[in-house]
């Protein structure tokens, strides 16, 4: 052992003897940990009753068909976006009980319910995962699903490249999940507060789990990000020019090319850290000329171009949903791409104004401090196409619509607060205050609304019906006032000078503000019962809801232009692309019959279990370097290495579907779309001629 | 649609490969180190002028690997890779120059005089 490890190890169980001292003993994880069993075991059942095992091997766990990657990549978001707002939920109560001496505390804390070294896994545990295996496997899911259809491409290009980020995603989840129920989480904030997450100062496992979590992750999102860049750069369909591209994979490629600088930053300096953990190494420490700051400075060279990794997705969503329920094109296309890149180039010279009381000269602060600014130029660029897009146009208020609206607001009054934190001076008042927490929370918000637009707006296009308004609405609704009811106290608050992180709150005049902050976090819980009752009600009124290809009759973009719900083929011939907007240019010159004059064979990727394996054993290397069980780990690394090496040797991955299937397939998805399209719109289309005119009017304006 | 994924040998990255290449790239990277270890030796330079050489023939090293070993050129097959390696240079000088320049004043601004 190069480094002095504290409590038991042996060669065989590594630090698992740690399991045996319980450190604290909440009820809160017993009923966590309860649900998790419960319903884990109802699906596992389900799934073995209903006989769907070969049916989830063949169609999901194998699968490299780029939809179905997406559509696992949003679910693990969505489920642990649940898991993060329980530690929201959690940060919330325990705030909102533990104010003023006299505050009741029970469970073994002094005030509230959880204890401080509990409440700081808590809060730590919210914010890894709200960014890193929430939001960013949304977004990334969403790219996965949106990208190779706007661009009319038959997958990604590296089908197998994409299933393997998937399960490294899937695994830094997992490995943050098995945290909760063996042993504990990191307590030093999700950015890792040097030197705090150092071994003599948390000697638990608790930091090693956060480190190999995000460690293994971010292999899968740079993974994620080459596949996106080279799909954008080699797989657009003929006539699909630079010009011509969608905004939204415009973003999408912008976004990833932060990916792709950024994230292997993240990866040396948490491999630097684990030199420290694991080898006894002083690189942020202060000992033998390490430099703690130098942890602050080189994760935020990572975290601030991760910001705007996570947003300009968003900003993509909102400029292909606003002009569909604007029934008008995109306002300053060219501007919107250069805004992109602006912002892409920019993100990569501001991170300093995460620390600027840091102790830098004041000719560093002002170059970061105009450098911040400088991104409220294109930011502001966006807000006024999106904006002049909506004016004077015939605006629809379906809900993808609503959320939109909504996250441009955000992004006005987050924006806002970003440029007061971007002068030194206000910056060094509220450092570390509960204004900055609002700040970020305004802006992640942002991105989850246009998220959750975005999985209304495409859900369709995936499944085949649309989800259910009125619940919809609900959901929108209550979802805005927890967030003008959790957010506008907590700017009151920072201004107030509460500080972040607090266990207990020493100031009594701030409780009615805590206590506003709880029933915004109750509204946000019945928000959540709404959603989970509209994807109820959509599904079980799935035949009722059905669409056809087009399925909100304004859409603008290529997708729009094959069957919903998407074959694994994407589209029966490669589309020819004439215009920027092309469903829009063949609505209006009434080519919107998906009946192509003849079909052809089509090359497919084959399915694979290699990343699903390479998965499994990257989970079991994690496990077995956070609990430092060394045989594990090598037989895994190994283990893992050969199944590469196989894989490289492996000829066997295409195979061609025969024309005359192609025809059958599309022969029934034509008769479907038919059917829940009522009038048949005969070859050349029904709807041509009219600008923009909806394609299936009977069943859209209802719910307005 | 090619068809040539089926083989991969036939990928034009690997076509670029060649025996001859990899040699020299190898040798001359070797050249490079034995004459920077030479030079540091014998103390061939003063302080100042050490460190500008050594920094002038580790970059060019890391040039001749990259055309000798990564094959980066400017040919229709390696233009993106090499874009992408261009794109690299302005945010290493950013992450990199900004950095010092932070540390820089840091250290101005909160050691003491002498000690540091």
């Amino acid at each position: 052992m190069l480094v002095d490890l504290q409590g038991p190890w042996n060669p065989l169980f590594g630090r698992l003897g740690l399991l045996l001292e319980v450190h604290y003993n909440n009820p809160v994880l017993f009923f966590a940990f309860e649900l998790s069993v419960v319903v884990g075991v109802i699906l596992l059942f389900w799934a073995t009753c209903a006989r769907k095992w070969g049916y989830i091997w063949r169609e999901w766990l194998t699968t490299v068909d780029h939809k179905k990657i997406g559509v696992m990549y949003i679910v693990v978001g969505l489920v642990m976006m649940f898991r993060g707002f329980f530690d929201a939920l959690m940060i919330r109560s325990q705030q909102a009980i533990a104010v003023g001496p006299d505050s009741p505390g029970v469970l073994g804390a002094a005030h509230g319910y959880l204890p401080p070294y509990h409440f700081d896994q808590v809060f730590t545990a919210h914010g890894m995962i709200m960014i890193l295996v929430a939001a960013t496997p949304i977004l990334v899911g969403m790219m996965n699903i949106i990208v190779p259809l706007q661009i009319g491409a038959r997958d990604m290009a590296y089908p197998y490249l994409n299933a393997l980020g998937l399960w490294l995603t899937v695994v830094s989840a997992a490995l943050v999940m098995i945290a909760l129920f063996i042993g504990d989480f990191s307590h030093a904030g999700w950015v890792g507060l040097a030197p705090l997450t150092e071994l003599p100062y948390s000697p638990g496992v608790g930091v090693d789990y956060w480190i190999w979590s995000i460690q293994i992750g971010s292999v899968g999102t740079t993974m994620g990000a080459i596949n996106l860049i080279a799909t954008i750069i080699k797989m657009r369909a003929p006539g699909m020019t630079w010009g011509r591209i969608p905004v939204f994979t415009w973003t999408s490629m912008a976004s990833n090319i932060i990916a792709l600088t950024s994230f292997p930053v993240l990866g040396v300096t948490l491999a630097l850290l684990t030199f420290d953990r694991y080898l006894g190494t002083h690189f942020f420490t202060v000992g033998l000329g390490g430099d703690l700051m130098m942890y602050t400075n080189l994760f935020w060279i990572w975290g601030h171009p991760e910001v705007y990794f996570v947003v300009l997705p968003a900003f993509g969503m909102l400029s292909e949903i606003i002009p569909t329920f604007s029934e008008k094109p995109l306002f300053g296309y060219v501007t919107m791409v250069i805004a992109s890149m602006a912002i892409a180039a920019v993100s990569w010279s501001v991170w300093l104004h995460h620390f600027f009381t840091m102790g830098a000269g004041p000719n560093v602060n002002a170059y970061f401090s105009i450098a911040t600014m400088l991104v409220g130029i294109p930011t502001g660029v966006k807000v006024f196409n999106w904006a002049f897009t909506m004016y004077r146009s015939r605006m629809r208020f379906d809900t993808p619509m609503l959320w939109a609206i909504g996250s441009v607001f955000l992004l006005i009054s987050g924006g806002m607060t970003g440029m007061m934190l971007a002068v030194p001076a206000i910056n060094y008042i509220v450092h570390n205050s509960v204004f900055v927490i609002a700040h970020f929370h305004n802006m992640f918000l942002l991105i989850v609304y246009a998220a959750f637009g975005a999985v209304t707006y495409w859900f369709p296009k995936v499944f085949g019906f649309t989800l259910d308004e009125r619940w919809g609405k609900r959901f929108f609704w209550f979802f805005t006032a927890g967030t003008l009811m959790v957010f506008i106290p907590m700017y009151t608050l920072g201004f107030m000078g509460m500080t972040r992180r607090l266990d207990y709150v020493s100031h009594t005049a701030w409780w009615p503000l805590l206590n506003a902050e709880m029933v915004g976090i109750g509204l946000y819980a019945i928000s959540i019962a709404c959603f989970v009752m509209q994807l109820a009600v959509s599904i079980r009124d799935r035949e009722k809801n059905a669409v056809g290809a087009d399925a909100w009759g304004t859409s603008r973009t290529l997708e729009w232009a094959t069957h919903s719900p998407v074959p694994y083929y994407n589209f029966a011939v490669t589309p020819i692309i004439h215009d920027r907007d092309e469903w829009a240019w063949r609505r209006k010159h009434g080519l919107t019959s998906l009946k192509p004059d003849r079909y052809v064979d089509i090359h497919m990727p084959k399915n694979t279990a290699v990343p699903l394996v390479l998965g499994v054993l990257s989970l079991a290397f994690g496990f077995a370097m956070v609990w430092r069980i060394w045989w594990l780990a090598a037989i895994s690394a190994i283990a893992m290495l050969l199944v590469i090496i196989y894989r490289s040797f492996d000829k066997d991955t295409d195979y061609i579907i025969p024309a005359s299937d192609v025809e059958r397939m599309e022969k029934e998805m034509l008769a479907r779309a038919e059917r829940v399209e009522g009038n048949a719109p005969a070859p050349g289309g029904a709807a041509g001629g009219a600008y923009a005119s909806p394609q299936a009017p009977s069943k859209r304006h209802q719910g307005d | 649609m090619s068809h040539g994924h089926d083989n991969p040998l036939d990928h034009p990255e690997v076509q670029l490969a060649s025996p001859r290449g990899y040699l020299v790239g190898y040798v001359f990277a070797l050249a490079m180190m034995i004459l920077s270890l030479g030079l540091v030796k014998s103390h061939a330079l003063p302080p100042a002028g050490l460190m500008t050489v050594l920094s002038i023939i580790a970059l060019v090293v890391i040039l001749a690997q990259l055309y000798f070993l990564f094959h980066l050129d400017l040919s229709e097959t390696q233009i993106w890779h090499t874009v992408a390696l261009v794109m690299t240079v302005p945010l290493f000088i950013m992450a990199v120059g900004l950095t010092i320049w932070m540390f820089y004043t840091l250290h101005m601004r909160t050691m003491i005089p002498g000690l540091g």
